[in-house]
Formats: structure tokens, C-alpha cells, sequence
């Protein structure tokens, strides 16, 4: 199994957000800014390439009856460990992401991976699809902040660009968050079918 | 290895012992982080008072235990020949767009208020969440933007008034324009802005007594 195309793979040809559609409720709720965006991507990175390891290592002992409960306690621990240790060591960045911390035991990103890669393959490859699933996740949730940020307030990673009295509010709410993910959706599509 | 079958005990073992050995680990990692994580909520306090009731002042000062009373909790800060130099208030307001809203407002001895941190909050990233800075903008005081923005965009436009800083709860209407009151929300998100208005004024009356907003939003809780 070659290692670097599983990377490649999570990242393109099966990213979460533009191609599984999987993890919309983080997706949508957690893109206001470029930043949020961002962070929300690295935190449910490491839960998944946590997740993905441990669930590989231990998909032998699992048995097939008990295997989504088993999954899910394994998930919800990483979170809350994450969670507990953001708390602790990185107060600042726990502050602006606090409350979305606790989603990522609910993201079906992770849950999916565990199913469909980590209980099928070895450590090392699921290890390698957490970091290029992760790194699609992370990609698609800074560029879908960066646009609602951009249109919505003005500002791109904090620094405003545009007056205040241009910000389209639209994107910064719920409508915008759908809409911003269909544009680029079919961005996306669109280049993908012409390279295809 | 094989993988196990689904009977019963199987099952039932695996689930146990996977529940076990995840709840002692976060067990371990709770006890190792419960005491950092106390220090930076302590320090996060002890700052908030400085900042609420200092500003920018460097002068040094000594803060009395703190003294909790229906939910509030209260800090008086002294100089250090002894005088009030205000009282910092913890207050929280439950009803804010995404929870509890948790505000340190800090008063001088007549109820002017010096300062405001915002302690805890769940509000909409980018709306609500400004509230931390809202409201000391000043008046007049705009948002900056490059030179190149205003040569093709003009100047932005007038904020309104919504610094609560000097404002005394006592005195002044401290509820949002939209309801009659002198202080103006944060552009779409009115129900963030009223909460913490409510623990503004919650946190007053809970060391002076009234708020000029009592009757306003008696009348206004009947609609």
C-alpha cells in the first residue's frame, strides 16, 4: 500500500467536506472566520489520527456486535483528553474554541474513518488517512471561513479589508454558511470534471 | 490474530474493559490537569479585577476576600492607605444567544462604572462574541481600514454610541437603543447585547439597590 497516495487520496479524491459530504454540522456552524476555521480543522485532526490509531490496533479484539459503542468511547476520550489539555496548557486558543470542542465527538468524519478505513487496514495506513483526511478537513474549513469571513465582515484572518458598512451579514449567518458551501462545491466539481 | 467472535461475553468484556481503561485515563489526565487549569481561572479573575477596576491606572492596590451573595460575586479593591477604589462584580445572565453570558463589571464608590471583562460566553463567533470590545468603543471611534479603502470607499459610517465605560446604571438607561435605552446593540445581535446589559445592570443593583432600567424593563418583560 502506498502510504503518500492515502494521503493524497483524503485530501482530493475523497475530501470529506467537498466529496463524502461528511461532518456538515461542524462545517457549517464553525466557518464564520478563517480562524475558527482552522482551528476546528487541526483539533478534529488529531482526534482522527488518535482514533484511527487506536481503532486499528485494536480491531482484532473488537467484536463486530459491540464495534460502534467501542468506536464511539474511544472517540469521546480523545475529545475530552484534547479538550482537558487545551484547557490546561493553551488557555487563548481553548477560549475561541472551546465551544466547539465538544462537536468533534459527533463529527461522522471520525466515526466513518473508523468504520470504512481504520477497522480494514494496518496502523500505518490509517494513520496516513487520518493526517490526509484530516488535512482535507482542515483545507476545506479555513477556505469556507475565509470566504464567509471575506464577504461577511470584511476582514481576512482578522484584518479588515472592506468597511463595516459592507459586510454582507448573510455569510456570517446560517443562510451564508449553506450557500458559501454550494458556490464552492461546484467550484470544485467544475475543475475536477474538466481535469477528469 | 483472529477477530473475536460476537457472543455475549465477548462483548460484553471488551465493551467493559475498553470503558474501564478510557475512564481511568481521563481520571489521570483530569488530576493532572485540574490544577492548571484552577491557576488560569484564578489568574484569569485576578487579572479581570485589575483590569475592570485600573484600566490603564499602575498604582498599586489590595483586593478583599471575595464575598458571594445570591449568585453575584463581589471583590472590593482598596488603595494602599486604605480608601475604596471600586468593587468588582461577577455577574451572569442566562438568557444569552448560545447560554449563560458571564460579565466582571466594576464600579466606583458612586456607581460609574470603570470597566467590563467578559468572564464566560457561548455566543456566535464574529456577532455576539464581540461583545469583549463592543462595548468600550468609543463614540466617534471607527473601525480602521487601509487609506486605499477609503479612497474607493469613502470614510465608514458613523458608529452610535455604545461605550458603557463613565455610565452609571443608577442614572443612565442602560438597555439597548431599540428598547429606548442609551446604548446601542451590537449590529445583529440584539439578544447577546441585552443579556449582557441585564447582567450590567443585575450586577449594579445587586451592590447599589436600583438601576434607572427597573421600571423600563418591568413594563417591557409584561409585553
Amino acid at each position: 500500500m502506498n502510504y503518500f497516495k492515502t494521503i493524497i487520496n483524503g485530501i482530493v479524491k475523497e475530501n470529506p467536506t467537498f466529496v463524502l459530504l461528511l461532518g456538515m454540522c461542524p462545517t457549517l456552524a464553525t466557518t464564520t472566520s478563517a480562524v475558527n476555521g482552522l482551528g476546528m480543522g487541526v483539533a478534529t485532526m488529531f482526534v482522527l489520527i488518535c482514533s484511527n490509531t487506536f481503532i486499528s490496533l485494536l480491531k482484532n479484539l473488537i467484536p463486530d456486535g459491540v464495534r460502534i459503542p467501542c468506536y464511539i468511547v474511544v472517540i469521546a476520550s480523545f475529545v475530552t483528553l484534547l479538550q482537558m489539555l487545551m484547557q490546561a496548557y493553551v488557555p487563548d486558543l481553548y477560549k475561541t474554541l472551546g465551544i466547539f470542542i465538544p462537536l468533534i465527538v459527533v463529527n461522522c468524519i471520525i466515526l466513518g474513518r473508523a468504520e470504512a478505513f481504520a477497522a480494514k487496514n494496518n496502523v500505518l495506513a490509517s494513520i496516513c488517512d487520518g493526517i490526509g483526511i484530516g488535512i482535507g478537513f482542515t483545507i476545506a474549513l479555513t477556505l469556507l471561513g475565509f470566504v464567509r469571513e471575506l464577504l461577511g465582515n470584511g476582514a481576512v484572518f482578522g484584518y479588515r479589508i472592506f468597511p463595516e458598512s459592507m459586510n454582507m451579514l448573510v455569510f456570517v449567518l446560517a443562510p451564508g454558511a449553506f450557500i458559501t458551501l454550494g458556490l464552492l462545491m461546484a467550484i470544485v466539481n467544475s475543475v475536477k470534471n474538466r481535469k477528469a | 490474530m483472529k477477530k473475536l467472535e460476537s457472543n455475549i461475553t465477548n462483548m460484553a468484556v471488551v465493551l467493559t474493559a475498553i470503558a474501564i481503561v478510557a475512564g481511568g485515563l481521563l481520571a489521570w489526565v483530569n488530576n493532572v490537569t485540574a490544577g492548571p487549569i484552577e491557576q488560569i481561572n484564578n489568574q484569569a479573575i485576578e487579572n479581570g479585577i485589575k483590569s475592570v477596576i485600573l484600566g490603564d491606572r499602575d498604582i498599586k492596590f489590595r483586593v478583599e476576600d471575595p464575598t458571594e451573595k445570591e449568585g453575584f460575586v463581589f471583590h472590593n479593591v482598596y488603595d494602599m492607605n486604605g480608601d475604596l477604589l471600586g468593587t468588582a462584580v461577577e455577574s451572569t445572565d442566562k438568557n444569552g444567544f448560545g447560554g449563560a453570558f458571564k460579565v466582571m463589571v466594576g464600579f466606583d464608590s458612586e456607581g460609574k462604572i470603570l470597566g467590563y471583562e467578559v468572564l464566560e460566553h457561548s455566543e456566535t463567533p464574529g456577532l455576539g462574541a464581540q461583545a469583549g470590545d463592543w462595548f468600550r468603543q468609543k463614540s466617534g471611534e471607527v473601525q480602521e481600514q487601509s487609506a486605499v479603502t477609503t479612497l474607493l470607499l469613502g470614510a465608514p459610517g458613523k458608529p452610535g454610541n455604545h461605550n458603557i465605560i463613565g455610565m452609571n446604571p443608577g442614572d443612565d438607561l442602560m438597555t439597548v437603543s431599540k428598547d429606548g435605552g442609551q446604548v446601542d446593540a451590537i449590529t445583529a445581535s440584539t439578544i447577546t447585547s441585552k443579556a449582557f446589559l441585564r447582567a450590567v445592570n443585575a450586577a449594579y443593583k445587586a451592590v447599589f439597590g436600583y438601576t434607572a432600567a427597573d421600571g423600563v424593563s418591568g413594563a417591557s418583560s409584561q409585553n
